[in-house]
Parts: structure tokens; sequence; C-alpha cells
């Protein structure tokens, strides 16, 4: 017991527990598996799927009034007259946050850009929007003769008055098959490349278990938006996938340092210590750093998600879960697995050997 | 030690560069900041053809191209996606109806004569006359005042025009625009001089109607249809409202990555500071020379890359105050860090760099940004986090044992106990490893 790390009264007994942590992940991603099938069975989805996979149309309005659930419940009247069923209409009142300081944001453009921008910025100051209005419905036919989106604008405009498109999205069924295919093909893909690139730079179990841990990291994402999903109507988009994909490469990131770090252990200890012990070692001398990599990561998303852009902010919730989730798995799973596959490996194969 | 003064003068230059840089080019902002239409088109195979050929796409495009720029609008975008489809990129239109209608419509023109069908009803045909046969459109007035389009024919066409109105005397013809029958006037003598107008039927045009029916011609029908499969419009008040809050966002979570950096590893967190601060106007010299469209999910992977640049630079510290925490000397405890640490920063950055290769492979183009930043971000980082806090690291420090642990946010205690115990051969010193 040459090893200082064992002198430590603070050293975290990994293996030993591992019981304990297999326990907590499973608490961690059994409900969300549960909401994924009960959302499969209702919905025909695990997740709720954006437009962006089913096709539809999105609508943002803006309105200086200040609208109230009466009149969302008219604006659904209007549209279903218009022939447009079953819209899902949401309000959100925005207190003034869309006031845009025109100071501020000509010193980020810079003095290159010209006035047109800054002209905007003054009429966006003048227009104080205090309601914003969602409306989601099927693709809805713009071009020509038939132009539904149109005839909504022009309802919401009697109704209401003046208002400001914040942004339309609008997606053909056909198209949000195939982003819908293609997202998890990317998904796919990059499970193989990362699988194969820890197999040539590790061995094949260390991949074999990079791939657990991130797997279990993606699932427990997937659980926590299958369960906002059936709540509150949260649902997935492109940008999700992406967040996914990046939790996936930050959790074999985490992974890999605990890993490197056994590898190297186990290079100069392996005939001094057990592989337990190598594990312990390994996972406590790059705790300190797992954590505060993760705390600097959270700080940045926590501040992307209380400060930044209303449009991404499902994205930077999705990968805070994520890195949250990626550092515990890769503290407490993917190296306890390690050590139990290789203790059960050393029993099967003694009898062999002697 | 010159070769540490060497790469001192690369660093200042290249900061220097970057600085000039960021000064004098202009940021490129995407739609989704500055607001604006992102419009896909799907090209139809028309019924008569098997399949859709480069030629037709290319003729698309310049139709399109040419439709867009009716628009008046900079710096639009028209590119080929694929097999089948157009990205058209118009900034700064608030009514992506307007972008639109000049995208959408056809403004197809067709001359048609009658004949008699089968149930015995007179029924319009065409006479093979139609838009692609005009030189230009232009705007014009009638004999009582009213606004009318003016067409004058090119040579092939005044001469099908000729011989229709010669067979067609005493006859109607008539006139379709876009499917829809605006005129049939009865021809009283033949037409020679290949020009014709179209007037708005009963209710006339309005101006407004004739500008962009001429605009429309002039721009010339599409050789195949095309549908608009995606679109997406973000309203400038949207859009600056996230530039704002982006910019907040990513400076409070700077300050607070650094904030933390300072109190945990004190004199090498302000290093990696000065590193991460260098890196920043690198990665925003890089955007600007590209250059690289600035979007909403750029700016969430560059930010996210400011956490992965303090995450290599954690790595190394660590490893150096263990290798303190032993007993070693500075100098080879700061290489022994950065030497042990390397490993583990390539290999993960190797991963993310993978994952984003995929994702800019097979993303939509809000994926392809993200993808692209923090892909830059990873590798811009590999330099600063290593390269340039070392060379501080060396110059700061300099050799000799460790005299003020409280630089690295150790106590004396600590390294005492640990050089009590560390009695390794001189070959396992050199890797790092601890007994």
């Amino acid at each position: 017991m040459s090893n200082p790390f064992f002198r430590d009264k603070n050293i975290i007994d990994v293996v030993k527990y591992k019981w304990l942590w297999i326990t907590i992940s499973l608490l961690l991603i059994v409900p969300g598996i549960i909401a994924m099938i009960y959302s499969t069975v209702i919905n025909h989805s695990p997740m709720k799927l954006g437009i962006d996979f089913t096709g539809g149309t999105m609508l943002q309005y803006g309105f200086k009034k200040e609208l109230t659930s009466s009149d969302v419940a008219n604006i659904r009247k209007s549209l279903e007259s218009a022939g447009i069923e079953n819209p899902v209409i949401q309000l959100e009142q925005t207190n003034n946050e869309m006031k845009v300081k025109i100071e501020a944001t000509k010193a980020n453009i810079g003095a290159s850009e010209d006035t047109k921008i800054i002209e905007k910025a003054s009429q966006a100051k003048k227009s104080n929007i205090n309601s914003i209005v969602s409306i989601r419905t099927r693709f809805l036919d713009s071009e020509k003769s038939n132009n539904e989106i149109a005839k909504i604008n022009q309802a919401l405009e009697n109704q209401f008055g003046n208002y400001e498109l914040l942004q339309t999205s609008s997606i053909g069924p056909t198209l949000g098959n195939e982003l819908f295919k293609n997202a998890l093909f990317a998904l796919l893909l990059s499970f193989i490349a990362i699988v194969g690139y820890l197999t040539f730079r590790f061995k094949a179990d260390y991949a074999m278990f990079a791939l657990i841990a991130l797997l279990h990291d993606a699932l427990f994402v997937c659980g926590v938006f299958a369960i906002l999903g059936l709540l509150f109507n949260v649902e997935i988009d492109s940008l999700f996938i992406t967040a996914i994909l990046t939790v996936i490469g930050f959790s074999v990131h985490d992974t890999i340092v605990v890993f490197d770090r056994i590898r190297e252990n186990s290079r100069f200890l392996a005939k001094k210590m057990s592989f337990n012990d190598i594990v312990n070692a390994s996972v406590n001398q790059t705790l300190a750093r797992s954590i505060n990599t993760s705390l600097t990561a959270l700080i940045t998303l926590l501040a992307l998600y209380f400060l930044g852009g209303s449009t991404t902010k499902n994205f930077v919730f999705a990968m805070i879960l994520g890195i949250a989730i990626g550092t515990y798995s890769s503290i407490f799973n993917a190296s306890t697995f390690l050590a139990m596959w290789r203790s059960k490996d050393i029993r099967k194969r003694k009898p062999a050997t002697a | 030690m010159k070769n540490r003064k060497f790469m001192l003068l690369f660093i200042l230059g290249l900061v220097a560069v970057s600085i000039v840089i960021i000064l004098t080019k202009p940021t490129k902002l995407g739609l989704d900041l500055i607001g604006g239409s992102r419009l896909v088109l799907e090209a139809q195979k028309p019924a008569n053809v098997s399949k859709i050929t480069d030629e037709m796409m290319n003729s698309l495009q310049f139709a399109i191209e040419n439709r867009v720029n009716k628009l008046g609008v900079a710096e639009t975008l028209v590119q080929r996606v694929g097999e089948d489809r157009l990205l058209v990129e118009i900034p700064n239109i608030s009514d992506p109806q307007k972008a639109k209608e000049y995208l959408g419509e056809t403004a197809e023109l067709e001359f048609k004569e009658q004949k008699m069908g089968f149930n015995g009803e007179p029924t319009w045909v065409s006479t093979g006359l139609s838009g692609k046969d005009l030189s230009k459109a232009t705007v014009g007035t009638d004999s009582v005042g009213h606004w009318t389009v003016l067409l004058q024919f090119n040579d092939k066409g005044s001469k099908k025009f000729a011989d229709l109105t010669a067979r067609l005397v005493g006859k109607p013809m008539a006139i379709f625009f876009n499917g829809e029958l605006q005129s049939a006037p009865v021809i009283q003598e033949p037409i020679l001089g290949g020009s014709a107008q179209i007037s708005g039927g009963q209710e006339g045009f309005t101006i407004e109607e004739v500008r962009k029916n001429v605009d429309l011609l002039n721009a010339g029908a599409l050789p195949i249809p095309a549908k608009i499969i995606e679109e997406n419009s973000v309203g400038p008040t949207l859009g600056l409202d996230s530039i704002e809050k982006s910019k907040i966002a990513g400076m409070v979570g700077l300050a607070l990555v650094m904030l933390f950096m300072l109190i945990y590893y004190r004199v090498p967190g302000i290093i990696a500071n000065i590193a991460l601060l260098i890196y920043g106007l690198i990665i925003f010299a890089i955007f600007k020379v590209v250059p690289i469209t600035l979007t909403l999910a750029g700016i969430a992977g560059f930010i996210l890359s400011i956490g992965m640049a303090v995450d290599a630079n954690i790595l190394i510290f660590e490893r150096t105050k263990e290798e303190l925490k032993a007993g070693r000397t500075l100098f080879t405890a700061i290489n022994a860090g950065f030497d042990r640490a390397f490993t583990s920063i390539f290999d993960s950055n190797m991963t993310t760099i993978i994952t984003c290769m995929i994702l800019y492979l097979l993303g939509t183009s809000i994926v392809k940004g993200f993808a692209l930043t923090l892909a830059i971000g990873v590798m811009v980082s590999m330099f600063t986090a290593i390269t340039v806090t070392k060379n501080f690291m060396h110059l700061l420090f300099g050799t000799g044992q460790l005299k003020n642990p409280g630089w690295f946010g150790l106590k004396k205690e600590q390294i005492k106990k640990m050089f009590e115990v560390a009695d390794t051969d001189p070959r396992k010193a050199k890797l790092g490893v601890l007994d």
C-alpha cells in the first residue's frame, strides 16, 4: 500500500458501492423509459415530435395588446372556421422583455454595418410587444390562391389590430420525414464512429462501456424530454438531436479522461494493485477535473439558459441535463462497469490458466 | 529558451493580427439574427419528362436568381441543395409572404383560341404562343387611361403572333395570365408590329399589379415548376433580441468561468484566463476571415467551446498540482502536467470533432452552423490551452522548487506529506507516475 491515495481518508471507493450507483442510474432512467413507452402508445412516437420531423407550420406573432386566454379561444375558433383543424396555440406574456437597446446593438454590430439594422432596432423599440402567440398547425398551403397563412394573418389583424410576425416556419411533410431519418442516421453513425475510435485508441471493452455510459446519458435526456412532452407539450426538433450528439461527445470526453488514467495506471501499477484498486485510484485522481470541467461547461450553459435567446432554450436545457448526467456516468458507471467486467473476466480465465 | 521567445513573439503577432481583423472586417450574421426568410424549393417533375436533369436545375436556379434579384435586397443567396432542391435566403425581408409571391408564382402567359369541345361547348385551347416568345414587358396605359402590361415579342414570337392574328380575324383570342382569363378581344385585323397589351379585364389592373406582372414576365417563366417545401422566417425584432441576449449570455458565461478559474487555480488560473481571451480573439478573427455566418446555434456552439477550452487547462493544472504534491520541481511538474494530460485532451477532443463532422455532413443548416463553430473552437483551443498556456507558465515560474504553494492553491503541508511518501525512480518521475 505505497499508493498515497489509500492513505487519504477522503477517497471514494466507487467500486465497492457499485450497486448503489446502478440503483441511482435506474431510478434516473426508468421513469423516462416508461414515459417513452406510454408516449409511443398514445402518440406513436417516444417523444413529442416538432414540425421539423412531422412537417407542419409554426407561426409566431407579437402583439402590443395584452391578450388573454379568451382571445386564444377566439383565435382557435376563427382558425377552425377557416378549415384549419386542431391548431396548437400558445400564449406568452413578455413583460416588456422584448425591448431592445439600440445603443448596445449598434456597438455589437460594429460601425461597418449600415444604418438599416439600426432603423429596425428603433422600430422594434417602438413596437413594445406584450404578448406572443404561437400557432402550430398542419403544413399550410401558402402559395397562390389558397393562401392559408395570409388568411390567418388577416383574421388576427381583424381581431387584435397590428401585429408583428416574429417568426414563421413551414416544413413539408415529406421533408419532415426525411429530416427525421437523417437525424437518426447521424446519431447511429456517431455511435459507430466513437466506438471505432475508442477501440482503436483503447481496447474493445473500454469502448463498450463508454458506449453503455453514453447510451445511459442519451436515454436519460430523451426520457426527461418524453416526460416534458407528456406534461407540457415540449417538442423535440433538429436542435434537440444536436444537443443529444453534443451530450454524447461530452459524455465520451469525460469517460475518456477516466479511462485514460486507468490505462496509464494499469501500465505501471498492475503488479502492485488489483484492477478494482486501480479503478478507484484513477477515478479519485480525476475527480476534481471531472467536476470542475462540468462546472465550467454548466456555468456557460446556465448563462445561455437564463440570459440567452428564447429559441435555443430547450436546446440548452437538454445539454445541461446531458452534461450533468454525463459527469455522473463517467465517474460512477463507466469505470465501475469496467471493474466488474474485468474481475469477472479474471475469474473466468483462472481455471484455464491454472 | 530561444525557442520560447520565438513562440511568445508568434503568439503576440497572432493576437495583433486577430485584433486588426476584428476591427476592420464586418461580422456576417445569419438570418435568425438580422431577420429574413429562408426557403427551400423543390423542383416538381413535369409529366412529359422522365427525369429532372442538371440543365433543368441550372435554368431553374437562374430563373429564381433573377426573381430574387428583382426584390432589390442585398446579399441574397440561391444555392443548389441535393438533387432537386434550391435553398433561397433573403435577408431583411420582414414579410415572408412578399418574398414567396415572387418565388412561387409562375407568371405564365398564354394565348388561346376557341375550339368546339366534345360536348358542343366552346373551350379555350393553347395556340403555342406563350411567355417564352416575349422579348420584354413594360408598364403602359390604354386609351382610357387604365394601367396595362405592354408586351414586346421577340422575332420568332412576332411572326407567330402575326400568323395567329391573321388566322383569327373575326374570332376571339384570349390572353390567359397565370391560368386566369384576362381578356378575349375579337381580332379585327392581323397585328404585324410584334407588340400587344394586356388590360386587366373589367376591373382593370392597379399599378402594383402591373408592376409585379411586368417584373415576373421579364424574369422569365420557371422552366419547371417548383414547390416551397420548407420556409423559415424571423422578424427583425426577434433577431435583435437574440443578438442582444446571446451577447450578454456570452459575457456573463465567460466572466463566471474566468472567476472560477481564478479562485480555484490561482496563478495558473490567471494564465488560463489570458489564454482564454487570446482564444476568443483568434476565434472571432477566424469567423470574420472565412467568413462564417454566425447564427444563434453557431453562437451556442462557440459559447460551449469556451467551456471545452477551459477543460484542457483544468486537466493540465490538476495534473501539475498532483506532480507538485509529489514533491517535484516546478519545471518538471509543469512539463509532466502537460505531457500526461495531452492524451486525454487529444482523445476527448477527437471524439468531439468526429461528432461535429457527422453533424456537419448530415445536419440541416442550423445544425451545420453549430457543428462548424464547435469544431473550430475545439481545434483552436488545443493551441491556446496547450501551447500558449505552457509558454506562459514556463516564462512566469521558471525552474526550481515551488516556494509559494499558494500560487497553485496548495498548502505547504500537502506538499511535504506527499514528498515523504514519494520514492519513485527517475524514469517514472519523468513520466509523472505516482507510486
